[in-house]
């Protein structure tokens, strides 16, 4: 359980690698640091999905990908009920998932 | 390399199935091998495409399995597992195999059998091939996804519901006169989208994706025959060339991919296909696309270099890619209508392919077709193949 989502910051290009992984998407770098990802920023597109998968028992989710000012693009559920794209937008944390009723925690996006 | 020919081509009717994975993956496979008329000719490797069965049919190693379903042993044997592009991906190693020169006659099938499990299940075993701890955990699925492209796509590029219904329509169409298809049934403006009863029978998926947006959840098997220039040469008849294969990658997670609407997966495998198939994207006389979302058939014609970007939802609107159109797409049906059961589909596209090239494709034939394009699209574009065909007179 976890209350911050974490990206990797390369220590050599500073690019934001989010998903994290072990070598640097830009510059091919192996070492990173920690940085919280979240924010505002803009809605640059979203989906309302009835198909839907395990571990949910809504009839729908909203799901977007979100543009925050950082320039960082992050997907995330979206908890606004007049979704427009380009609307301003600040992520929250959350239970978004609950496999085996374990909560998985992660970002959430709700008007700014 | 070694020129590579196909000379079989067979499949299963796609749609909800009773047979097992292995009857699926054997009825097409006979198939194909009766289309080559092999004679004694023995099959040196078997390759098969399926993405799921380990998940939910329990069931693994199937291409031993399917080896000692036809008693071709001793032959080499493999499965491989590419998502949704596990079909043409098998096509490839098969490919390889034979250009290589280490076998002279590869049997390549795919095959899925996805109806045994409730769709939650069915969507959540595809929905694992996103990227696990930025998009998954959100409850990410194929259809959201899509639903997603599909409302960037269509803002940026004037892209309306009307055109994604265009595709539907076109694909459906094409499907009655495929005896293989999961669905036969014609649909209509009115009853998807104009008329009131539409919000009824087309209901969302994935907005701004609907129902017939979407490609059905199906069962079915698809094969093929590779063989060799020498082998080709004895067999006579119609010879279809492999003339190009080109696969490409890029990020795992959407949100990484610098314009999220373009397709560049599809892009740079298109253009090594066509740039080792010595052609154009102009030169090409028939195409199957992966239209798992009507949404895709648009995108991915524009990657291929068949239209430019943000007008290929003109050149439906002027019947372009109809069947009697200048460049047919989808006459199989697509995945739309003729079903999409994920490991076989890659396969089944060159099925369709390689009998519209040798003239064989019935009521849904493109006349005088000699060269074929084929665009499989793996994770939500991440992993794409594509391949070029040539018909060789002989």
């Amino acid at each position: 359980m976890s209350d911050k989502v974490y990206g990797a910051k390369c220590t050599s290009c500073g690019a934001v690698n989010y998903p994290t992984r072990p070598v640097c998407r830009v510059c091919r770098n192996e070492a990173f640091e920690p940085v919280e990802i979240g924010g505002e920023g803009t809605l640059l597109t979203y989906t309302e999905v009835y198909a839907l998968a395990i571990d949910y028992e809504t009839r729908y989710l909203r799901l977007a990908i979100v543009e925050l000012d950082d320039g960082l693009r992050v997907t995330g559920q979206l908890l606004d009920d007049d979704p427009e794209v380009g609307k301003r937008v600040k992520s929250t944390i959350g239970i978004v998932r609950k496999p085996a009723e374990v909560p998985i925690w992660g970002l959430q996006f709700v008007p700014a | 390399m070694n020129p590579v020919y196909i000379a079989g081509a067979g499949m299963t009717k796609f749609g909800r199935s009773e047979w097992s994975l292995m009857k699926l993956a054997s009825v097409a496979s006979l198939a194909a091998l009766r289309h080559a008329s092999l004679g004694e000719i023995p099959v040196d490797s078997v390759v098969v495409a399926n993405m799921g069965a380990a998940r939910i049919n329990h069931q693994t190693a199937l291409g031993s399995a399917l080896v000692d379903q036809l008693a071709l042993y001793p032959a080499m044997a493999e499965a491989v597992e590419n998502g949704p592009a596990s079909g043409a991906s098998a096509f490839k190693v098969g490919c390889q195999a034979v250009a290589s020169g280490m076998a002279d006659v590869v049997l390549v099938t795919g095959v899925e059998r996805m109806r045994v499990v409730n769709g939650l299940e069915g969507t959540d075993f595809v929905a694992s091939l996103s990227q696990p701890e930025v998009e998954y955990i959100y409850g990410v699925t194929l259809p959201s996804l899509a639903g997603m492209f599909a409302r960037l796509f269509m803002e940026r590029f004037g892209v309306e519901r009307k055109h994604l219904a265009m595709i539907a329509i076109k694909n459906h169409e094409n499907a009655m006169e495929n005896p293989y298809a999961h669905i036969q049934q014609t649909v209509t403006m009115e009853g998807i989208l104009t008329a009131p009863e539409a919000v009824v029978n087309n209901p969302p998926i994935a907005k701004p994706l609907h129902l017939f947006d979407c490609c059905p959840v199906s069962d079915g098997a698809a094969s093929l025959v590779l063989v060799s220039e020498g082998i080709a040469a004895k067999l006579g008849g119609a010879a279809v060339r492999v003339a190009g294969i080109g696969q490409a990658t890029d990020t795992h997670a959407v949100q990484e991919r610098e314009d999220p609407t373009d397709l560049k997966a599809v892009r740079i495998a298109s253009e090594r296909a066509f740039s080792m198939a010595g052609a154009t994207a102009g030169d090409v006389d028939v195409a199957e696309l992966h239209d798992a979302f009507t949404i895709l058939e648009i995108a991915e014609s524009e990657a291929a270099g068949f239209f430019d970007r943000g007008t290929a939802h003109e050149a439906i609107e002027r019947g372009e890619t109809r069947l009697d159109g200048s460049l047919p797409i989808n006459p199989s049906g697509g995945l739309k209508a003729k079903g999409h059961p994920v490991g076989a589909t890659g396969v089944a596209q060159l099925v369709e392919l390689v009998w519209q090239l040798r003239g064989e494709a019935g009521g849904r034939q493109v006349k005088g077709a000699k060269i074929a394009y084929a665009c499989n699209f793996g994770g939500f574009g991440n992993n794409v193949v594509a391949t070029v065909l040539r018909r060789e007179e002989t």
